[in-house]
């Protein structure tokens, strides 16, 4: 098992237990068959209610380095309740994109921080399509067809690519960014003006504050 | 059977869970949340967590869509005509008509995003405005004030459709747009009808809708600057009977509604985190 750290410990807004959420990193970790040997680190921005949900992580010399919005913990139902089996889905998902940045053939993948919208949901529907398989709960692909749309397109080539990407048993950074020049190149939509915020925006002050 | 029926024992199965709105007002994360830079709140694809901001909405459409029914019935039935002439009943019965498909609309759509019925809580506030014992009353609190919600909503809602990409969004809003005018209407005329000769039934009336505004601002929920969400969708108030001052004034209700809310928020923070340390 890998050297956990939660923070924050304790939390102050919201009711969650830092040791609850190490344990539910441990057992992701297990699940994913992340390896023993690096240190995870995980901040919960306690800040951000539903549905400012959120998650980057980072791989460097230290270890793994992981940033979740707390809303990604957070039962849709009931505000600041704390929900295991949605924490345990988002952990998975979270080790596995950082499982996949330690393998070579993904060394030339942009930081989570760089990555385009479109980008990320591509890596996310490969995410998810190995969680679902994996046994993990709150996996659900027409949830997840919705967001990857938004940024692929509402069209027949951004669909026949999301099947296959949620399929892959293996893929390569090459072949995630090849998937996103097939849907781009269908794709008709303006593009936005405004990119999506970033994790350092989402935690920025405001000016007058 | 009786008349104005409360509001906590309106039918609902165990997919729903009912919220108050103080609960969202209390919620000991605002302070810290008015301290970020999230830059605009206005709900566009290519923000974060489009997907689950839209999917909320909608689902808060889909409970608004429930209670209007609901309210539109009670009106129809818990009045006699000297109270609500007959004419009004029948476009409260139609009105029904329009609620029953904006509901299996607004399930479909849900569906659509890959949202279910029950995924998001329900606050029956806008059913409660419906309880009103004076039917000018409802029909300022909800053709006026909730229904005129509904349509900056669903013209939101349209444009997120628009700019997504997602015909399916954008059509379907803009046709239960056209209803919520037409609803929105229909409060206008009765208001003037009912109230011609009564010009403080007329200011109660008008008192409450404010009312009803302000709490539905929900802190800035809907206003005019890029910290809303949702935006007055003045084109469409104006068909439906709002003139530039009311609509000019409810943007000053929204604004003093965000001002209280960051207040509260503040006066909450003073008293150190809700929990841990």
């Amino acid at each position: 098992m890998p050297a956990i750290t939660v923070a924050p410990d304790p939390f102050t807004l919201v009711p969650y237990d830092a040791s609850t959420i190490a344990q539910l990193t441990a057992e992701a970790a297990a699940l994913v068959g992340f390896p023993d040997d690096v240190a995870v680190t995980l901040e919960v921005d306690e800040v951000l209610p539903h549905p400012l949900t959120g998650t980057f992580v980072a791989v460097g010399p230290e270890g793994l380095d992981i940033w979740m919005s707390g809303a990604n913990f957070e039962d849709p139902k009931r505000p600041l309740k704390f929900q295991p089996e949605l924490a345990l889905s988002e952990l998975v998902r979270a080790l596995l994109r950082a499982a996949d940045r330690l393998r070579p053939e993904f060394s030339g993948a942009p930081t989570d921080e760089d990555l385009t919208d479109r980008q990320r949901a591509a890596w996310d529907v490969w995410t998810e399509g190995r969680a679902h398989r994996l046994g993990v709960p709150a996996t659900r692909p027409d949830r997840l067809l919705y967001h990857y749309r938004l940024h692929h397109g509402f069209n027949d080539v951004a669909d026949e690519v999301f099947r296959r990407l949620w399929d892959a048993d293996a893929l390569t950074w090459p072949e995630i960014d090849e998937a996103c020049a097939e849907t781009d190149a269908a794709d008709t939509r303006e593009r936005p003006k405004k990119t999506a915020l970033r994790k350092e925006q989402l935690r920025a002050p405001r000016p007058s504050a | 059977m009786r008349k104005i029926f409360p509001p906590n024992e309106l039918a609902r199965d165990e997919r729903f869970v009912r919220t108050k709105i103080e609960d969202r007002v209390f919620d000991p994360r605002n302070a810290a949340m008015m301290e970020r830079d999230l830059g605009s709140a206005k709900l566009e694809p290519s923000r974060p967590a489009a997907a689950d901001r839209a999917r909320s909405l909608m689902h808060g459409i889909f409970v608004g869509e429930i209670q209007a029914l609901e309210g539109a019935g009670r009106t129809c039935f818990d009045f006699d005509e000297d109270d609500a002439p007959f004419a009004l009943k029948l476009d409260m019965a139609r009105q029904c008509w329009d609620e029953s498909r904006h509901v299996e609309i607004s399930v479909k759509l849900g569906e659509w995003m890959g949202s279910e019925i029950g995924e998001f809580t329900e606050s029956t506030f806008l059913y409660e405005a419906a309880c009103a014992d004076d039917p000018v009353l409802r029909l300022c609190g909800v053709n006026r004030a909730l229904e005129g919600l509904a349509i900056d909503v669903f013209n939101a809602m349209k444009e997120f459709g628009d700019v997504a990409g997602d015909p399916v969004l954008e059509f379907c809003e803009d046709w239960m747009l056209a209803d919520e005018v037409t609803h929105v209407k229909m409060g206008s005329d009765w208001l003037r009808r009912l109230t011609e000769k009564d010009p403080e039934r007329r200011n109660r009336a008008l008192e409450f809708q404010r009312t009803v505004d302000k709490i539905f601002s929900l802190g800035g929920f809907r206003g005019e600057s890029d910290e809303n969400p949702v935006h007055l969708a003045r084109k469409f108030r104006r068909m439906a009977g709002f003139d530039e001052a009311e609509m000019d004034d409810l943007v000053e209700i929204s604004k003093q509604a965000q001002a209280d809310a960051e207040a509260m928020a503040a006066a909450a923070a003073e008293g150190g985190g809700a929990y841990g340390a």
